[in-house]
This record gives structure tokens, sequence and C-alpha cells, in this order.
């Protein structure tokens, strides 16, 4: 055996089995879908906060009820985040008030209903993906351990067939199967990470949601 | 699998998600020596062995058979010339016992006889010193012979052991004009023993079965020990799986272990090796 066999990255890839070579395939396409999901949310989520930020800042500035919800209406952008909750649960507030002769009650309880409609939609988008991460941060380092597990199987299957057994005969077959380990976890990690702090900031988003609608709700039962 | 609104950001997203890959993968080549220099330059392998393969063991064992015929010869030697002389001696004092009378005849003759006996003793005397004389002659003669030959033999020693030293000198100076035919066959011969047993340590012998099956090779050497063309099989065991195993073996003993001398690895260049994996 040449001692001076070539560890080089490339040459370990490819001199690694097929199903090695096909565990590694896999995590580097999870990989890349789990870190462009972790930017796409890192860019929605950020926006949503910014923008029940400065809706908030309009909301309590005191101004007209009605011209703020001209204002979110006239957008052609369809309103997102706390200005479609509350576009829902007034504009459902403004429908009954022209029927006329309806009890506070349930005026109060039919925009009540619109909000909390606009509300589960709006969590729904803020929570999309972050089952893929999840599943990503917990199934990827087991894929990777199933690609080492392989490899090593094999590079000690190999071993059998010689005499004496010397570690540059075991080296680069465990090196090549550790390359799956490491893939595993380089797409785990982040994904994880990234998981722990979406979750945590959409919770923080839906309990500021949620307060908005009770504070509105007593607006809107004050104003009737 | 994306919502609508976050089409907008997935462009950017997905540049970043292949950005943050390829940086990754910079950093791991960068940073990680994958090319890493073996020390392969710094490993010596060490080979147990009982006797030097110098030209020692062959040359010193000839001289101690040739002096021991030398000595046997000298017991033979010497127990001739002695039974020689013996029997002459012995033989002459028995002419001393005539018979006297008393008559004046007698008397007369007597005095004859007695001067006879006076003469033959006397010529008796004569003869004994002039045999000693010639015993002594021959055994110094002996002596002489004995010391000549033990000083040739004396000398062939000294001879063969210049000889020897000089030839070991020839070997540490690595001249190999003055290594004899037999040095140089010695050599080869612990050579080929070198390189058997490093293959033999490498063989798998479990795949070669019990018996005792013979392979040859033929192995293109450099001076390096290094193959310059793979071994190949000329006579196989009959056993294919102890035929690989061999083959195997050959190819993790390179390099193998060749005498420096360059007119001795002439007869390694092309070697016709016959391996017994179970001897």
């Amino acid at each position: 055996m040449s001692v001076a066999s070539d560890m080089s990255l490339l040459t370990l890839i490819t001199g690694a089995s097929l199903p090695v070579q096909l565990v590694m395939v896999i995590l580097l396409i999870t990989s890349l879908f789990s870190w462009w999901y972790i930017f796409i949310k890192v860019a929605t989520i950020k926006r949503a906060e910014t923008e029940s930020e400065d809706f908030e800042n309009k909301f309590w500035s005191g101004g007209d009820l009605n011209k703020l919800y001209e204002g979110i209406t006239a957008g052609r952008r369809k309103p997102r985040g706390m200005a479609s909750i509350f576009e829902a649960g007034f504009k459902e507030y403004i429908r009954h008030k022209q029927q006329g002769k309806m009890e506070v009650s349930d005026v109060m309880e039919g925009s009540r209903r619109a909000m909390r409609a606009a509300y589960n939609r709006e969590l729904d988008d803020l929570d999309a993906h972050l089952p893929f991460l999840a599943s990503v941060g917990s199934v990827s380092p087991y894929i990777g351990l199933f690609g080492t597990v392989w490899g090593i199987m094999n590079s000690f299957r190999g071993l059998s067939s010689v005499a004496q057994a010397t570690l540059s005969q075991v080296a680069p077959g465990i090196a090549e199967a550790l390359i799956a380990t490491a893939i595993g976890l380089f797409a785990a990690i982040p994904a994880v990470i990234a998981y722990n702090r979406f979750a945590s900031n959409v919770d923080r988003l839906s309990v500021r949601y949620e307060s908005f609608m009770e504070e509105f709700t007593n607006i809107l039962q004050r104003k009737s | 699998m994306l919502r609508p609104h976050e089409s907008t950001d997935s462009w950017k997203a997905g540049a970043l998600a292949i950005a943050v890959h390829v940086f990754l993968l910079g950093a791991m080549l960068v940073s990680f020596n994958w090319k890493a220099a073996h020390p392969v330059l710094s490993v010596t392998e060490v080979e147990l062995w009982d006797k030097l393969p110098s030209t020692k063991p062959v040359i010193s064992e000839p001289p101690k058979p040739e002096p021991k015929p030398i000595v046997e010869e000298k017991p033979e030697i010497k127990p001739e010339p002695k039974p020689e002389p013996k029997p002459v001696v012995e033989e002459k004092p028995k002419p001393e016992e005539p018979k006297v009378d008393i008559e004046l005849e007698k008397k007369k003759e007597e005095l004859k006889k007695k001067e006879e006996i006076k003469q033959k003793a006397l010529d008796e005397q004569r003869k004994k010193d002039v045999l000693e004389k010639l015993q002594k002659e021959a055994r110094e003669d002996e002596l002489r012979e004995k010391k000549a030959l033990e000083k040739k033999q004396a000398d062939a020693l000294k001879k063969m052991q210049q000889d020897m030293l000089s030839e070991e000198n020839a070997a540490e100076n690595k001249q190999a004009n003055a290594a004899s035919a037999a040095a140089n066959a010695s050599v080869i011969g612990e050579y080929t023993d070198r390189i058997k047993s490093k293959i033999r340590g490498n063989v798998n012998k479990t795949l070669c079965g019990d018996g005792n099956p013979e392979l040859r090779f033929t192995i293109g050497l450099l001076p390096t020990g290094d193959f310059s063309s793979a071994p190949k099989l000329i006579k196989s065991s009959g056993n294919a799986a102890c035929d690989a195993a061999v083959e195997r073996a050959i190819a993790a003993s390179e390099p193998l272990p060749l005498p420096s001398d360059p007119a001795i690895y002439a007869k390694f260049r092309n070697l016709n090796l016959t391996f017994r994996p179970n001897e």
C-alpha cells in the first residue's frame, strides 16, 4: 500500500461507496434547503415585527380609526400582520353597524370572530417551514451517522483480508465515512438554532397580536 | 412550498444559502491540511537478524576442517619409526652366551673367544652407537619435519586469517571487487531470506491451507527495493486464494530489502522468487 495516499476532500468523497455518497447528496440538499428557509424566515419575521411596530405606533397615535382603515385598505398590497387583524375586525364592525338594530354583544362577537380568523391565518404564515427546520435538526445527524456506520463497516470488511492491519489501511475509509457525519451535523446545528429562535419570535409576535385584539375589542365596545 | 408573501425574499435567501455553503466549504479546504505530508521519510524500518548479512559466517567455516586432518596425521607418523630400532637391539645380546671349558686349550680358546667376545662386544657397542646415532638423526629429522609442518600450518592459518580480515575490510569499504564469489552467494542467500521473511510476515497463511504449497514469482526490482514491474505469478500453488494472498503480501512488502552493493543488486534486478508460505 502506498503510504502517501491522497487524502484530499474530493478524493475522499469520490472514493466513498455509493450509499455513503447518496447520504452525502441527501444531506447537502437538505442543508441547502434549510439554509434557504432560514434566510426566508429571518426576513419575514423581521418584516412582521417592524410592520406591527409601525402599525401600533399609528394606532396608538390617537388618529381617527376610519381614516386608518381607509389608509390600510387603499394600499395595493394586501395588509399583513397586525394590520390585517385590524382590517378584518373593523370591516366586520362596520358591516354590523350598517345593518343596524344589532345588539352590541352580537356586533362585538362578530368582529372578534373575524379578528380571530385573521389572527390564525397570520400565525399560520409565521409558523410556515418551522416543522421542516425541526425535522432537519433532529434527523440529519442520524442520516449522517448512517453513512458513517456504512462506510466504517466497509473499511473494516476490507481489513479482514489483510494479515497485518495497519492504521493506514483503515484511516482513509473512516475519514471518508466521517465526512457524512460532518455534513449531517453541518445541516443540523443551524437548523436547530434557527428553529428555537424562530419559535420564540413567533410566540412573542402572537402574544403581541392577541393583546392588540383584546385592546381593539375594548375600543370597539366603547365606540358602539 | 413557499407562501406567496415569501416569494419576494426567495432569491435573496437562496443566494445567501449557497454563499454560506461555499464559505464553509472554502473554510474547510483552507483550514484542514488535506494533503498532510505523511511522515514517510522519518519512518525507519527495523528488522532483527541473528547474523549479520556479511561474508563472515561462510568463510570462517572452511578453515576449521582443513587443519584437523593434518593434526591427525602426526600420531600416525610417530609410532612408525620406534618399532624399527627396538627389535634390532633385542636380538644382539643372544650370541653372548657361549659355554666355556676349563681345559687350557679351551682356556686359550677361551681367551681367544673372550677376545673375540670383547671384539664382538666392541663391535656391538659400535653398532649400537651407530644405530643410536641413526635413530637420533631420524628422530631429529622427524622433529624437524614436524616443526616445518606446524609452521606451514600456522602460516596457512595466518594467511587465511589475513585473507578473512582483508575480505572483511573489503566488505566494509563496499568494494565489490574484493568480495569473493562465495561471499556474493552468501549475501544473495541472506537477502533472499530477508525478502522471503518480510513477505512471510504479510501473508495471511490461513488462506494457504495446511500443506506446503510452492509459488514462484518474478519481480522486477529497482535498486531502492521498489518494484519496477508488478510481481508476476509463474507457478501457481493451485489455490487461487493462496496465490492472491501471497501476491498481496508481496505488494505490501514493498520496498523489499536489497543489498546496497550494486554488483550484487544485479542478481536481484529480475528476481525469481520461489516462495513457500508455510515453511
